[in-house]
């Protein structure tokens, strides 16, 4: 069971850096970090180890969500990550256009297939 | 979601603690936001409401009706009955300055009568129930609250970092636009510089912001020059901002609030910023914060003007208004580059006006300035848009012809010469010499004009009022 969990946040970090790399391609580091930090806060109220996501200018990592996970092994995972995706996609939506952000979401669901986050 | 931004709760461990409470309590608590609409759903089961809302949300007409009427005009707290005759107890949460929403409080056994002592024993249960839940949602509006001006605090930083480097105009004015929709959800942010007796959309960012980069307002256009007629931020209706030129497209809500803010600094007004946002996306603090962007927008808006004039000025002759030595000799070393590397031709003309000293010496040096201006028109007249010409020093003047042959070069130094030679100036007739040099793939920029400058003195031997070409 852990052996899943780990490799459905291993899986769902993967997806983080895409949109990582993705997005600061249009708007730069900082307001990427920002952009991260906003859906995070947004997000905290509801699940508090989204806190636990780590982002800097070197990129997003979910180590301490992994190991919090060992301890609270009932945390909705694959919920709490598609929530998050949701609310980055839907401001970035608005800084970068529709469109572009269709792109992003359209490659991602190319090479992520086996997630399925309702953008 | 509740209407209030700063408000940001879950749902789902809000209404655990509710019907906790609730149960320890023997009471029945019902919360809806501040507009009057659903927030939490009954505590405890009441068969009457159950029956008339269809489940734990009040949907009922009546009741919907009852609740916006009474909650409109409660001040602090208040009893009321409710159309199907519920004694409940009602309360404002939130502060004076922060308004969240209301809280209902009914006895979880309701009862057609009650004596006056059961009456006060469950008013005094439900100002319990009001002060733990009102200190609990203050308690998160504070931490919500501190999130939101972290992330403020953040992108300040930022801002303030870039303000350093004023080459990083395009960054600054990125970064707060970005911070407008990230931070503050607003719909749409945008700068405006100013460029002489207009403005321009420089950058907007939301819904539908590709649509007003580049627009132009006239600086007398009456909107605009209603934003710069003080210092504060003008709130505008959506129809009062689509009277702006250009703006047919661009759709924007009408319940949404606009507010533009104009840029000013000891240069003047050198921009606006622009935010179109849901009236509950602020409050009075997060206008006053906004100022911080509009201020930061405003001094990276005078710089980047100071410095853009600072570096004209530092490439351009006064007298003329053409470019300086120094400005030729770097747009030289640009032109030789793509000369060498894409094989394309390259001719550069050097003019030098004949007996310049003894019409100085003549007639002073305001007429020889007179001369000098009048020289550099008849040049640029002369040649095409994508030539750069410029004056050397003195009575000198420099001519880069960029994919230009022999033939070309000849025609312009020829045009040039005629036109001097029949310009007809107030004291004596002018006329002027030319050198003519090709560059070649060995060239250096000192090689390129030490040639142009030889072939000058070629025409001077030759008996001046004429063109020579370097002989290679």
């Amino acid at each position: 069971m852990n052996d899943y969990v780990d490799k459905r946040i291993e899986r769902f970090e993967t997806l983080l850096k895409e949109i990582w790399t993705a997005s600061e391609k249009y708007l730069g580091t900082f307001s990427v970090k920002l952009l991260v930090e906003r859906a995070v806060w947004d997000l905290s109220a509801e699940y508090r180890e989204i806190e636990l996501l780590q982002c800097d200018e070197g990129g997003i990592s979910c180590a301490e969500i992994a190991a919090s996970v060992k301890k609270n092994p009932n945390l909705p995972v694959d919920e709490m990550f598609t929530k998050f995706i949701t609310k980055y996609v839907e401001i970035l939506a608005r800084l970068v256009g529709r469109e572009k952000t269709d792109k992003i979401v359209k490659k991602l669901n190319e090479e992520f297939g086996g997630i399925s986050f309702n953008l | 979601m509740p209407a209030n931004l700063l408000l940001s709760v879950s749902l789902k461990y809000w209404q655990d603690f509710q019907d906790t409470l609730a149960k320890v309590m023997d009471a029945n608590i019902y919360i809806l936001d501040i507009n009057g609409g659903a927030f939490s759903q009954f505590s405890r089961d009441v068969e009457l409401c159950r029956k008339m809302n269809n489940g734990g949300k009040i949907c009922n007409e009546k009741c919907l009706r009852f609740y916006k009427d009474t909650l409109g005009s409660l001040e602090d707290k208040g009893t009321f009955t409710c159309p199907y005759g519920i004694r409940l107890y009602a309360y404002r949460l939130g502060t004076y300055a922060q308004k969240i929403g209301f809280l209902l409080v009914t006895s979880g056994r309701i009862r057609t009568r009650v004596d006056s002592e059961e009456e006060n024993v469950f008013v005094t249960k439900a100002d319990s129930i009001y002060q733990t839940i009102n200190e609990v949602l203050k308690a998160i509006l504070e931490k919500n609250l501190l999130g939101l001006r972290r992330l403020e605090l953040n992108s300040i930083y930022e801002i303030s970092r870039l303000l350093i480097s004023t080459v990083e105009l395009e960054k600054v004015m990125d970064l707060i636009t970005n911070s407008l929709i990230i931070i503050y959800r607003a719909e749409l942010g945008f700068v405006g510089l100013r460029e002489g007796d207009k403005i321009r959309v420089a950058q907007a960012k939301g819904d539908h912001g590709n649509l007003l980069i580049g627009k132009e307002w006239p600086m007398l256009q009456p909107l605009i020059e209603k934003v710069f007629s003080k210092v504060e931020p003008t709130f505008l209706s959506a129809d009062e901002l689509m009277t702006l030129p250009g703006l047919a497209d661009l759709k924007v809500n009408s319940g949404n609030k606009i507010m533009v803010y104009p840029l000013w600094t000891s240069l003047g007004g050198v921009g606006l910023l622009g935010i179109v946002f849901y009236p509950e996306a602020m409050d009075d603090n997060d206008n006053r914060n906004l100022q911080i962007y509009a201020n930061f927008a405003a001094i990276a808006l005078a710089n980047a003007k100071l410095v853009s004039r600072l570096e004209k000025e530092a490439e351009t002759d006064f007298l003329t208004g053409f470019f300086n030595k120094r400005a030729m000799r770097n747009m030289l070393v640009n032109e030789l580059e793509r000369t060498i590397r894409y094989d394309i031709p390259l001719a550069v003309v050097f003019l030098d006006i004949d007996n310049f000293k003894s019409y100085n010496d003549t007639f002073g040096h305001v007429a020889g300035d007179v001369v000098l201006q009048k020289m550099a028109e008849i040049i640029k007249n002369s040649i095409r848009t994508v030539d750069i010409a410029g004056r050397y020093g003195g009575e000198e003047f420099v001519i880069i012809l960029p994919g230009t042959k022999e033939e070309g070069a000849v025609a312009v130094a020829e045009r040039i010469r005629k036109s001097i030679e029949r310009y007809h100036l107030p004291h004596r007739k002018i006329t002027a010499s030319i050198g003519i040099a090709l560059a070649k793939k060995s060239d250096s920029v000192d090689s390129l004009l030490e040639r142009a400058d030889q072939s000058l003195y070629q025409a001077k031997r030759q008996g001046k009022n004429c063109y020579c070409l370097e002989t290679s």
